[in-house]
């Protein structure tokens, strides 16, 4: 078990657990390995199970020591994944699991860094946390559940609900706008935004592996469905005879095409620039073939990624690109405060500093 | 762990809980319904909306039906993982246990 002592003396391109300790020869786990002992308690048919589980059956394959790799969750439904898990984790601060993250990942390289949270955790109170972690690029990986609705408080409107929702907190519907997890962090800057669903293992399987393997912040959002308070908000990409059309389908180096099949075997419905500079749904028979985008997913500008994500519908979801918007290189925040801290000479004397000879008494009579 | 179906399934096969499950993990046999093991995610879904009483967590399944644990996983061991019932007919099959049992749940 050998592993590079700082980034800089790796290979171009750095994976994301590049630093991080790996099993030895002969040694393997399984998803067993990654199982804790505690009862898992979400609602019957929630699709955090089949996260818990995609997940579990995952990180084996990461081949990288379980001591090395943390969890760190805010407040939510979905924040009890640390629990399940036999990693080390944390049940952090509502809305500050991206710092607390940050903080891991910045005093350890050895650790692979993960952090879960929801559209409550991360885009309500969290919100300024989660854009200033993508902004840094600090190496971790973040699993955004969005079920689009307050589930752990009985069902208020979230800020990724739909505008005229009805819930117990919005009577007579939401008059609130919804964010758009991926339009946010594409806005915010991050190097790898990608959008997966909780029920197809496969899909999600693949979006957690290009994830862990990014060296930067990735954020991950997952359309989770929550069977009690908000059931079927994702029927339409659900349902075998509905997300043909449903889902974009974003391939890197591929036409993004969907819909029912042709003859090609493709989708007959594509995606075209829009005279208005952003994309727009076309017939593939009524356009040239040049003019059906190609995913670029490792463009520098973000643009088209975010002209992409606008496709998604913001009231009830009969339409959604899936896959990874945005995956580019940029300096991870972690790395360049390491390289800083080698290069900054001896360590400062920290007790002196607090000490200080600046220092003066406040006199009675100068109250 | 996971979720196993049982007895009371055998030719009655209602189907509430294919409806209910998450993750369509639930295949269709020819006499029964059955949980593929490696695909279940464990939420528990199903087990509330089975009229007829006959899916059990896999450590609470009555002692008579434990056989039903081996049923439901020996019935994929050719199968394998399809990744979803909606899109994959079996319901020819049926694993040799159930396949072999007179007429069940009649009345």
């Amino acid at each position: 078990m050998t592993t590079p002592a700082t980034v800089t003396d790796l290979p171009d391109p750095v994976l994301g657990t590049a630093l991080v300790p790996t099993l030895g020869e002969g040694e393997s786990q399984t998803g067993k390995d990654f199982t804790s002992d505690q009862e898992v308690r979400w609602c019957p048919g929630c699709g955090d199970y089949a996260v818990l589980k995609a997940v579990q059956g995952f990180l084996p394959g990461l081949g990288l020591r379980r001591e090395n790799i943390v969890f760190v969750s805010g407040i939510g439904c979905s924040s009890r994944f640390p629990y399940y898990l036999d990693t080390y984790g944390m049940h952090s601060i509502h809305g500050r699991a991206p710092s607390i993250a940050t903080g891991i990942a910045t005093a350890r390289e050895d650790l692979s860094v993960w952090v879960v949270t929801g559209d409550g955790d991360a885009l309500s109170i969290g919100g300024n946390h989660l854009i200033h972690a993508l902004r840094r690029n600090v190496n971790m990986t973040i699993l955004l559940f969005n079920n689009r609705i307050y589930g752990l408080t009985k069902g208020q409107y979230s800020p990724t609900s739909e505008t005229g929702k009805v819930t117990k907190s919005t009577p007579m519907g939401s008059v609130d706008h919804p964010f758009n997890p991926v339009s946010l962090a594409l806005g915010a800057e991050a190097s790898f935004v990608a959008r997966t669903i909780d029920s197809d293992r496969k899909h999600l399987t693949s979006v957690l592996s290009a994830a862990a393997a990014h060296r930067g912040t990735s954020l991950v959002e997952i359309y989770q469905n929550c069977p009690i308070f908000n059931d079927g908000a994702f029927d339409a990409i659900k349902n075998p005879d509905t997300k043909a059309d449903a889902i974009i389908p974003l391939v890197h180096g591929e036409q993004i095409r969907f819909g029912a099949a042709q003859e090609d075997g493709l989708g007959h419905k594509c995606l075209v620039r829009d005279a208005g500079g952003g994309v727009r749904v076309a017939e593939v028979a009524g356009v040239a073939a040049e003019d059906i985008l190609v995913h670029d997913a490792h463009h520098p500008d973000p643009t088209r990624a975010f002209a992409i994500s606008r496709l998604t519908d913001s009231g009830y979801l009969h339409q959604s690109p899936i896959g990874i918007f945005r995956q580019v290189e940029r300096p991870t925040y972690d790395d360049q405060a390491r390289v800083q801290l080698s290069t900054a000479g001896e360590p400062g004397d920290l007790q002196a500093l607090i000490d200080g000879p600046d220092v003066w008494t406040v006199e009675e009579e100068n109250r | 762990m996971t979720y196993v179906i049982a007895q009371p399934c055998v030719d009655l096969k209602d189907r509430s809980c294919v409806d209910e499950c998450p993750v369509d993990c639930i295949y269709e046999g020819k006499r029964m319904l059955y949980i593929q093991p490696d695909e279940c995610v464990d939420c528990g879904a199903c087990e509330p909306v089975c009229p007829a009483e006959a899916i059990f967590y896999e450590d609470d399944t009555p002692e008579e039906w434990k056989g039903y644990y081996e049923a439901n996983v020996g019935f994929f061991a050719e199968i394998g993982s399809p990744g979803g019932a909606s899109n994959t007919d079996v319901s020819g099959q049926d694993h040799p246990m159930v396949a072999a049992l007179p007429p069940q749940n009649q009345d």
